[in-house]
């Protein structure tokens, strides 16, 4: 059977993803490079060395996310939406609604049930509501962006960011510090405000049956739990694989439709 | 083709320079409502306004203050850097409020940097309804503006002089009609980038040259080979847009072809010819304000949902991208209506909202074209 790669260069983090059988045999993540090229080639060389395979063994790889055209070893390059949706599907079976957010956007999409984006709509703002936002946040709290998740639920009284732009936040955020506000309570106020630029992203493209987050936010309990309560919907979740991989997952899926003659023809 | 490149790409094109040495006007105006004709009947060269080439905002910046439309900052930033320095007179409409703006911050900028404001600035008021009433108004500013322009560069505008103006200027509709008709075939011989650098070099060209130079053009169109088979067909509307990059970011890596439009600077009421014979100016009027559909005309909802339909249907469109400029009230609204019933006719769309000026943003909207062409492939 084929073995098939998917490689998401992303603003953030760079995800290469190994498949046989639809399954995935070798996955590797690393923090993204100044260049997209050598995001990818470290990217896929730790996921082949998870893998047990060399690049000579992938017989189709697809390059997505920010960094996509500049993947010299992929075949094609596709949009990560595509690839978000094509790799929820594979995560959730029953998904119908995808919140992807990656370091540099945002976007919310409607699938089909072949993982096909039928309805998408992404930030157009600015950075708030993207993973770029809770790391600079992280940043100025001097704590891990992971950590950053678990503070929803022990703060006591979260406080209001009111500014959507980064900066302004920011601003906010160093002002609470300096006032002696909880770290709880400002990282929680952080995650509701992350919660909300979403959450208007979600609801305008009218959510339907099962809600999977993909990217690595997801991974940020606060951000799910205060989206489920403004969404007034559960988020459902997977233990299938990472959700950050989604991207790269739903690439090489591309790549397997692509090498049985099923997916897009090229035009 | 170069000729229409150099002038749809550059501000200071060829043939605006090339008209200056001959000692000759040139006036510019913002908006699709001012009659060129009026110009050309007096010997001045009319030319649209435009925000191209801008490389920073400390200007517009300045007298508009960030959260507005950046076209109109775009302009003026051009003239505070003298870019419009071959301006003999400039006429601001009121297209939208960010460009009716324009009026009073170019005076305030002309007040701080000197030589900047055009000897001949006028304002041109434009009705936004097409009842008796507005009709009346809009034939009463047009007369104005005449009489204004004879006053200023002391020339007589005739009826004889504006009819002849309007046969040119026919002429130019009729032709790029044709190349509407052409470019909506179901096989297609020429781009959108190219067609839309002809016609945004329709609105900067003196008349004659421009028709002479599209005659030749659509000869060689007809002559081309077929574009590569299976691009999606595509149709491009929304916030006001003179910018070829745009379109060739749409059509990059051939996929997709625009084969229609809807913009302000683009092809849109080509297919109507005004009256030859008698009263041109009520002539004038009832096509410049008449026949206008752009969502600054209040009630013309279903008439501009129709005219895209028609587009749609004439030339095969596959998806509709509308893009919007930051802060752009007018179509920002009016693109969330038409995604609205066009989708639910089955029309796939994808708004869009970006910043006018030099395409800043290239990753970001080509992401989003990119999966719109995924999702409709």
């Amino acid at each position: 059977m084929s073995i098939v790669a998917g490689c998401d260069v992303g603003s953030l983090t760079s995800k290469a993803v190994v498949m046989k059988n639809e399954k995935i045999v070798g996955s590797h993540i690393i923090k993204s490079k100044p260049r997209p090229q050598d995001s990818a080639d470290a990217a896929m060389a730790g996921a082949l060395s998870a893998a047990g395979a060399g690049p000579d063994d992938i017989e189709y790889c697809i390059g997505t996310g920010y960094g996509r055209d500049k993947i010299l070893f992929v075949k094609e390059a596709r949009s990560e939406i595509s690839c978000h949706g094509k790799g929820a599907r594979w995560l959730l079976p029953s998904v119908q609604t995808v919140i992807d957010i990656g370091g540099q956007d945002c976007k919310a999409m409607k699938i089909d049930g072949d993982g096909n984006v039928t309805r998408f709509l992404a930030n157009d703002k600015c950075a708030s509501g993207t993973g770029r936002f809770l790391e600079v946040m992280a940043k100025v709290l001097n704590i891990d962006i992971d950590a950053m998740g678990r503070f929803s639920a022990k703060a006591r009284s979260p406080v209001t960011l009111a500014a959507t732009c980064t900066v302004w936040a920011q601003a906010d955020v160093i002002k609470y510090i300096n006032s002696g506000v909880a770290l709880e309570d400002i990282g929680a106020g952080i995650n509701t405000a992350m919660a909300q630029r979403v959450a208007m992203l979600v609801n305008a493209v009218r959510p339907e049956g099962d809600i999977l987050m993909t990217g690595g936010v997801a991974k940020n309990v606060g951000v799910v739990s205060t989206l489920e309560k403004l969404l007034g919907r559960k988020i459902k979740k997977t233990r299938k694989a990472d959700p950050q991989m989604a991207g790269a997952i739903g690439a090489a899926l591309l790549s397997m439709e692509q090498l049985n003659g099923n997916g897009r023809k090229d035009t | 083709m170069d000729t229409f490149y150099d002038a749809a790409t550059r501000v200071r094109n060829k043939p605006i320079l090339k008209w200056k040495e001959e000692g000759r006007s040139v006036v510019g105006y913002t908006c699709s409502y001012v009659p060129a004709e009026i110009f050309h009947a007096a010997d001045i060269l009319p030319i649209r306004l435009r925000g191209i080439e801008t490389d920073g905002m400390d200007i517009g910046d300045t007298y508009y203050g960030p959260f507005i439309c950046s076209f109109p900052k775009c302009i003026l930033q051009l003239a505070g850097k003298g870019m419009f320095d071959f301006l003999d007179g400039a006429v601001i409409t009121p297209g939208c409020d960010a460009m009716r703006r324009l009026d009073e911050c170019w005076r305030k900028a002309g007040e701080d940097y000197e030589g900047i404001l055009p000897s001949y600035f006028y304002y041109f008021d434009v009705p936004h309804k097409t009842e008796p009433h507005g009709m009346q108004w809009f034939v009463k500013e047009i007369r104005n503006l005449i009489d204004s322009v004879e006053r200023h560069f002391d020339v007589r505008i005739t009826d004889e002089k504006l009819k002849t103006a309007i046969r040119a200027y026919n002429q130019g509709r009729k032709l790029l009609q044709t190349v509407e008709d052409l470019r909506s075939q179901a096989e297609i011989k020429v781009s959108g980038t190219d067609v839309f650098a002809a016609t945004v070099a329709s609105t900067v060209m003196p008349r004659g040259e421009f028709t002479a130079d599209l005659e030749k053009w659509i000869q060689s169109i007809k002559q081309n080979k077929p574009l590569k088979n299976g691009q999606k067909r595509l149709m491009l509307v929304g916030s006001i847009s003179d910018e070829i990059d745009l379109v060739e970011l749409v059509e990059k890596d051939n996929h997709a072809v625009v084969v229609a439009e809807n913009l302000c600077f683009g092809a849109r009421y080509e297919s109507n010819q005004i009256p030859e014979n008698g009263n041109p100016v009520q002539a004038l009027a009832e096509h410049y304000l008449g026949k206008s559909v752009c969502p600054r005309m209040y009630g013309k909802y279903k008439e501009r949902l129709g005219f895209l339909k028609d587009k749609i249907e004439c030339a095969g469109v596959d998806g509709v991208i509308m893009q919007n400029i930051r802060f752009c009230d007018l179509h920002g609204a009016e693109n969330a209506l038409f995604e609205r019933d066009l989708e639910a006719m089955g029309i796939p769309c994808l708004r869009i909202e970006r910043e006018y000026g030099p395409l800043i943003e290239t990753g970001r909207i080509k992401l989003r074209i990119n999966a719109f062409l995924e999702r409709i492939s």
